[in-house]
């Protein structure tokens, strides 16, 4: 199968870097599969569970909030954090996603509503990563 | 000439002081090669940021965006000029502060209704001082710089725009260009236009055809505060390099001062000394001769 080049990077650090032949990131409407030789596209990413494959074997890894450059020939993910599942705290998601559930239940202003729902999907995003230790 | 008592007391306060210059010095040599190694790390980043940017720039031709209203409806007299000023929270940097301030000053004073944000002890109080009314709530440290912290600032200085307190944004940084080589530097932030990302037409032929999804406004939308964000970050971990580098270089020279100094005075120390000794002898032997 043929492969492209995959950088993701995070103001952190440069979070994974080679050659893969399969990309699913999440983006506002879903899931959106790449393979080599995709139609140049930049996509905004959302906080979620993207994953990768290399030779055959599928990487997992939970993203915040980017932007997806896509080209024929390589794929670039510029996003906020990006974590390993065995880098996550099952604990500590788990408490930040019943945080957002019980603010959400509570009435309140737009602005804090949208940092709920993204703090939500973070922590759900994260959740659901870990599971592929 | 003064007495082994006044030269003595004067190389004890030159010691002490060079104790503190040379101390100073290692700090300010630590701290830049922290912040440089921090900055390499946050690079690649925004370097790809900065030209997925250049890209959507110039293949879009159509975007219209509130980031981008160059609002020429606005008389120039009645412009309201948002400058963010980067100095140093602390003083002894060789003439960093001084440069920075006043190239900054000369400009706020030619513009009409500057609006001015500073960053850093030091002109906060220099603009106190000249009477030029500073934004109070935004108030940042420039020790250490991080990201989160070019967040908060790119926060406040989105809202000030999209409010209408200020329709343009400039930063007033020094530039490292050798690390004896520290330039104060303009740069526009806000609105952006076409002008402010060179990028080369011919390099890649297939990028005409970059599809947005869902469409090149939200992408627009989710890369401004990012683009926004390094670029303070950048402009903050520059001016702070600056700042250190200047604290070493201003270090060193008194250090070298200092020493020189010292020698001088252990000598003077020396012959005064000596000089008693001789007068001693010379009283010793006198009052011998007289006795015999």
């Amino acid at each position: 199968m043929s492969t492209f080049k995959l950088d993701i990077l995070t103001p952190d650090r440069n979070f994974f870097s080679g050659n893969v032949d399969n990309l699913i990131l999440p983006i506002l409407d879903g899931e959106y599969g790449v393979e080599a030789g995709h139609e140049p596209v930049v996509a905004v990413v959302e906080a979620g569970m993207m994953r990768y494959r290399v030779d055959g074997e599928w990487h997992y890894a939970s993203v915040s909030h980017g932007l997806a450059e896509i080209m024929p020939d390589y794929s670039v993910l510029l996003v906020g954090t990006a974590e390993h599942p065995e880098e996550i705290d099952q604990m500590r998601a788990q408490r930040a996603k019943e945080r957002a559930e019980d603010r959400l239940r509570h009435k309140c202003d737009i602005q804090k509503y949208h940092n709920n729902t993204t703090a939500l999907a973070r922590a759900v995003a994260r959740l659901k990563t870990s599971k592929h230790l | 000439m003064p007495s082994i008592k006044e030269i003595k007391k004067h190389i004890k306060g030159v010691e002490s002081t060079l104790k503190i210059t040379n101390a100073m010095y290692l700090i300010s040599s630590a701290s830049l090669r922290k912040a440089k190694a921090n900055h390499d790390k946050v690079e690649p980043f925004f370097e790809k940021l900065r030209y997925s940017f250049a890209d959507i720039f110039h293949h879009s031709l159509s975007l219209e965006h509130p980031y981008l209203d160059q609002r020429p409806n606005i008389k120039e007299e009645d412009r309201k000029i948002g400058y963010i000023v980067v100095t140093g929270d602390k003083g002894l940097a060789g003439a960093y502060n001084h440069n920075i301030l006043k190239s900054a000053n000369e400009s706020i004073l030619q513009t009409k209704n500057p609006v001015v944000f500073v960053i850093g002890q030091m002109g906060r109080s220099y603009f106190t001082q000249k009477k030029v009314r500073v934004e109070e709530d935004f108030f940042h440290s420039t020790q250490e710089p991080t990201i989160r912290m070019a967040v908060r600032m790119r926060k406040a200085i989105l809202e000030a725009f999209e409010e209408g307190k200020i329709d343009e944004v400039w930063i007033w940084y020094t530039d490292m260009v050798t690390p004896l080589q520290l330039e104060p530097k303009l740069q526009k932030l806000l609105p952006m236009d076409k002008n402010l990302f060179p990028y080369e037409t011919e390099k890649e032929t297939y990028k005409r055809t970059v599809e947005y999804i869902p469409s090149p406004d939200v992408v627009f939308d989710h890369l401004v505060p990012e683009y926004l964000t390094g670029m303070l970050y950048g402009c903050l971990v520059e001016s702070y390099c600056s700042e250190q580098s200047a604290r070493m270089t201003a270090m060193d020279a008194s250090t070298k001062n200092a020493k020189d100094m010292l020698k001088q005075l252990n000598l003077s120390y020396n012959r005064a000394r000596q000089g008693a000794i001789t007068q001693e002898i010379t009283e010793i032997a006198g009052d011998g001769l007289t006795r015999d």
